[in-house]
């Protein structure tokens, strides 16, 4: 018998990659852009990237575990179709990000 | 760092041995992922009661080697990428760094968030499940082409690398 519910931890999780992924992008451009945030990464692991990456994951972990923990399943429920679409979107959207940003804006 | 005028047992050679280590890793299981993805992807195309324990252990092992891939590339970026940096910048393929290694070393963190999240989609029941298995189904497919552009980015940084090297001894 066909079951098309998807687990709360599969699309909390997506959502937090599919948000990670656009912070992610986000976190890049504004790093580049002001000296200051990105001296202010520096300072706090000794790299900028390190910093990056211990940031957007921690993003991706607590919005995964946030929304997996919320009291209402039918917060965060949604047909598969539609969630792969966001993850789609959000890494897209990411990747777009950051490659523009490296091709053309610096 | 001129490789030709390195000398066995030297400080500057046992710093290029312990580079070339930590790269070694790095690229054997970064393609180890994009198989394991793959393998994925085969199996959720035939998703079925008696392949989903295989699905739900090669996607771990898939989430598994990137982290290793990504710890060692990571290590390495940060320990011994400056020098390769300042020999890319100075030579005729500055592209290498100031495009192919800023995308790369951004792209990889989506990817092993995707990468990550391979095993909580395949934890659900893929054969009664088709919509659960097209999402997996994205995830597994969408890894080897991400994973295949970052694996070639890294080539591109060799070859900076190398054209660099090269052109100091011209």
């Amino acid at each position: 018998m066909e079951n098309n519910n998807l687990s709360k931890y599969t699309v909390s999780f997506g959502l937090a990659l599919a948000i990670g992924s656009v912070a992610n992008a986000l976190l890049v451009v504004a790093k580049e852009k002001s000296r200051a945030i990105q001296s202010g990464m520096q300072k706090l692991t000794g790299s900028h990237w390190i910093t990056h990456v211990v940031l957007v994951l921690i993003l991706f972990f607590g919005i995964g575990f946030l929304f997996q923990n919320l009291k209402s399943a039918s917060c965060i429920a949604m047909p598969a179709n539609r969630l792969v679409r966001i993850i789609l979107g959000g890494i897209v959207t990411g990747g777009a990000v950051i490659i523009g940003y490296y091709l053309l804006a610096d | 760092m001129r490789r030709s005028s390195l000398k066995p047992g030297t400080a500057t050679n046992k710093k290029a041995s312990m580079s070339e280590a930590m790269l070694m890793p790095h690229v054997f299981f970064g393609v180890a992922c994009i198989m394991a993805a793959l393998w994925v992807f085969v199996d959720a195309l035939n998703a079925s009661a008696s392949n989903a324990a295989r699905i739900r252990l090669v996607s771990r092992a898939a989430a598994a080697f990137m982290w290793v891939a990504f710890l060692a590339g990571g290590y390495w970026y940060v320990v011994f990428y400056p020098a390769d940096k300042a020999l890319i910048l100075k030579g005729p393929l500055p592209m290498a760094h100031a495009y192919f290694m800023e995308t790369k070393e951004h792209l990889v963190i989506t990817l092993l968030m995707l990468v990550t999240y391979l095993p909580v989609a395949a934890s659900n029941n893929l054969a009664a499940n088709k919509d659960a298995r097209r999402l997996v189904l994205w995830v597994s497919g969408i890894i080897p082409l991400l994973g295949l552009m970052i694996e070639g980015h890294g080539a591109i940084i060799a070859m900076g690398v190398k054209l660099a090297l090269l052109a100091k001894q011209v």
